[in-house]
């Protein structure tokens, strides 16, 4: 079966906005995402991930290389690859349920349709008796949680994730890590998720993309065989093979990032 | 929507908290105030001209209600100030997104702005009245042209201010132009159109003051300059006190809270 | 390459390309206003009365100027002289103000705001006074001082007092008081809290409240003049108005505008990154 989303020898410069320089990102990147996986990526600060994913959804315009969904080369923003932003993306002026539904809403779908689809999402990421909250009633873990839904709900073909959790406490980062894991299993959505924490990238990721520092390479994959369903803290806390795999990302991460601090 | 009830309790609740102030103490800084009023007023040698006192110039408030003419002044004041403010508003807000949301747009017009803005409302007053004479057609577009620009330029600059990271996230989700301008740089803007409502309805107060001095039309500011004219000085005093109330009343009251209400419930960060 | 396109390089190299870019864009309004305004006289849409000619705008200045005797009578505010004793008047007052009132204002706010309850007390005085703008006191003032410049003076300075009184008061206010504890703990005196604390801290309040009543000081100023006063821009665009004289109308509009973009962009702006900016302080609103 051929992959959902390839790269082929992606490569990318961009302008300092403060120097005008020229700064080298990433450097031939040739990856494939299957159908179906829960891919992570980490690397040191500056490794080029954000950059990556960018490009994948669209917002970034790339010259060198080539970036397919199901065949097709990405243009721009579409909403067959949706994206879970860092900082809380969702519209403070629009309820939870409405946020959820903005995609649908975007296409034109019926009501009925929007009604029912969103309320399932709500159920989905446990946010029962919050939809006509607005966001600044919500905490941050809430918010997140509704912009998974809501980007889900769009039914994009991949999921796009960037360091969804790193804004939030510890403890609600494990809740929605395993949070994440189990929608994986319900949806069966492509899901790629970016992160600068190895425990994180482990966890959740069936591979693991380990990025050199600057400019961006595919230094690394490193697989994880567990059974997603598998995947719970308290389980995978003294797992051999969730360690070692940790571990391996772990030194080939430190690799970079003295080589990082020596530059 | 707006007016459920859900709303209307949120905001009346905000209302309370947000005007609640120490009663008490404000009571005995007014008392102060007065007292030491009619204290400097008792001082001067012809106080019925320069300064009446306290007693005085609520005498003659009674006086003018009696005859009906204080409520109709003021009713002509905010009446001029209302609709000049309408007309000023539903101009310049559209013009200020325009100009947020069209770069190229906004670079043509906004040294033209400028240059207008400085020449105040009063600065153009002599040239409206040459136009269309002492009417309420002058002080109309005299409020008209200092209303609009405080609100085209803060509903520009906050255009400008909403957050990248909402337009990305609707752009994922497959939104085009348009539906990006509705779903959230319209409703994005609302908090900076409440803040610069207030800032041009403060400015128009200023100008229907004046205006109505220098074109000669029934109202406070009228009033307060017909009154130094035939030596009734407490009917200036009780006029240049219904004007500092009344704003007080309009924009602490009113105009602030609903700001506040506004910024709050959308959650956006307010520089 | 051709010489055109040579110096059109270097001077887009030298200026930057956005910024001539939006240098064109931005007078294209102008360009057509005027075109539109020189327009009007040739095809006469609108009676001269409403529109003067741009041209007599342009002489009016010089008329108003011709029978002024030379420098010494434009500095002694000579009646002949009108356009200079205008300018100059109006200049003046703003000058005399300012001098006045905002170190006034700046110096006393600073006190008040030192002590809690005195500022307390006189927060809900300096709202009251801010709230009668500063063109409502003007027939209280002819009152006081019968038309002429005192009652000018008096307005503008009224206006800018009052707005660097509560500016400064309230931006003292608004420093946290670790800021003065830590000052006196490191054995300054009172004098030491006021210039190294007090002052820097309700610097942004201040310069934004120097910035704001000059603007309504000034459109004070004016409003003063055309009601109250017998010189000064404001008086002269009034009385011109009332006699119809709509050429000498503009050129006092065109200048009063000329003077305050000019004051607000070389004078008060660069006051503003100087300070502020430069102190990387915050501007808290009020």
């Amino acid at each position: 079966m051929p992959a959902k989303l390839v790269i082929q020898d992606l490569t990318h410069h961009y302008p300092d906005e403060y120097t005008g320089e020229s700064v080298h990102a990433l450097e031939k990147i040739n990856l494939k995402v299957e159908e179906g996986e829960l891919v992570t990526v980490v690397g040191p600060s500056g490794c080029g991930k954000s950059t990556l994913l960018n490009i994948l959804a669209g917002l970034l315009p790339y010259r060198e290389g080539l970036v397919t969904v199901d065949g097709v080369k990405i243009e721009g923003p579409g909403s067959d690859r949706g994206v879970v932003f860092q900082e809380h993306a969702i519209l403070p002026w629009r309820s939870v349920s409405k946020n959820i539904g903005h995609g649908l809403e975007l296409r034109g779908a019926p009501v009925e349709e929007r009604k029912q689809k969103v309320a399932a999402f709500i159920k989905l990421v446990g946010l029962e008796g919050f939809e006509d909250k607005y966001p600044h009633e919500l905490s941050g873990g809430m918010k997140q949680r509704c912009a998974v839904a809501r980007t889900l709900c769009a039914d994009p073909v991949v999921m796009l994730m960037d360091e969804p959790f790193a804004a939030v406490d510890a403890q609600t980062r494990i809740t929605l890590q395993e949070e994440l894991n189990r929608i994986a299993i319900a949806t069966k959505k492509t899901i790629i998720f970016i992160t600068h924490a190895v425990d994180e990238a482990a966890f959740l990721g069936d591979r693991c993309f380990v990025f050199s520092a600057r400019p961006g390479r595919l230094k690394a994959i490193v697989d994880i065989n567990i059974a997603r369903e598998k995947r719970i803290w308290s389980e995978m806390n003294v797992d051999k093979e969730f360690l070692s795999s940790r571990d391996e990302i772990l030194r080939l991460v430190r690799e970079e990032v003295n080589v990082a601090i020596e530059e | 929507m707006l007016l459920s009830r859900n709303n209307l309790n949120r905001f009346l609740a905000f209302w309370r908290h947000f005007s609640g102030a120490n009663a008490i103490h404000l009571v005995l800084v007014i008392f102060g105030i007065l007292l030491v009023w009619t204290l400097i007023s008792h001082a001067l040698e012809n106080p019925d001209r320069y300064l009446p006192s306290p007693i005085a110039v609520a005498l003659s408030s009674f006086d003018m209600v009696y005859e009906g003419l204080l409520p109709s002044y003021f009713g002509d004041t905010i009446g001029r100030l209302i609709v000049g403010s309408i007309f000023g508003l539903a101009l310049g807000i559209p013009f200020g997104l325009i100009l947020g949301i069209n770069r190229t747009v906004a670079d043509m017009f906004y040294p033209m702005m400028n240059f207008f803005q400085s020449i105040s409302g009063i600065a153009i007053f002599p040239i409206v009245v040459v136009w269309f004479g002492n009417s309420d057609k002058t002080i109309f577009i005299v409020i008209l042209y200092t209303s609009f620009f405080p609100i085209a330029f803060t509903v520009l600059s906050g255009v400008r201010e909403i957050p990248m990271k909402y337009i990305h996230a609707v752009r994922t989700l497959g939104g085009s132009r348009f539906q990006i301008i509705r779903d959230v740089l319209l409703p994005g803007s609302l908090p900076h159109i409440a803040t610069g409502s207030r800032l041009s309805i403060g400015f128009a107060w200023r100008a229907v003051i004046a205006g109505e001095m220098l074109a000669g039309r029934e109202g406070l500011g009228w009033m307060i300059f017909t009154a130094q004219d035939v030596d009734r000085t407490s009917e200036v005093i009780l006029g240049m006190l219904l004007i500092g109330l009344s704003w007080i009343i309009l924009d602490h009251y009113l105009l602030r809270p609903f700001e506040a209400d506004t910024i709050e419930r959308w959650g956006l960060v307010q520089r | 390459m051709s010489m055109a396109s040579t110096l059109s390089v270097n001077i887009q190299k030298r200026i930057g390309r956005q910024r001539l870019r939006k240098f064109f864009l931005g007078s294209i309004p102008f360009l057509i206003l005027i075109t539109v305004w020189h327009l009007n006289e040739v095809f006469n849409w609108l009676e001269p009365v409403f529109i003067p000619k741009v041209s007599e705008v342009w002489e009016a200045f010089f008329i108003l100027q011709e029978d002024c005797e030379g420098f010494s009578a434009a500095i002694a505010l000579d009646q002949s002289c009108m356009m200079s004793t205008h300018i100059l008047s109006s200049v003046g007052r703003v000058l005399l103000a300012s001098i006045i009132g905002l170190p006034a204002g700046i110096a006393l706010g600073i006190f008040a705001g030192m002590s809690r309850p005195i500022s307390k007390v006189l927060e809900p005085i300096g709202i009251f006074a801010n709230s009668i703008s500063g063109i409502a006191w003007i027939p209280l003032a002819i009152v006081w001082f019968g038309v002429g410049w005192m009652t000018t003076l008096f307005i503008m300075l009224n206006t800018i007092f009052w707005l660097m009184f509560f500016n400064a008061m309230m931006g003292v206010r608004s420093i946290a008081r670790v800021y003065e504890q830590s000052v006196l703990t490191m054995g300054g005196s009172r004098w030491d809290v006021i210039t190294n604390v007090y002052l820097p801290g309700a610097m942004p309040s201040i310069i934004s409240g120097m910035r704001m009543s000059m603007g309504f000081g000034w459109r004070a100023l004016i409003a003063a003049e055309m009601i109250g006063g017998d010189s000064g821009l404001g008086f002269m665009i009034f009385s011109s108005a009332s006699e119809f004289k709509i050429e000498e109308v503009f050129l006092g509009v065109i200048i009063i505008s000329l003077i305050f973009l000019a004051t607000d962009r070389y004078c008060l702006i660069p006051l503003e990154k100087w300070t502020i900016h430069r102190w990387g302080l915050v501007w808290k609103p009020h």
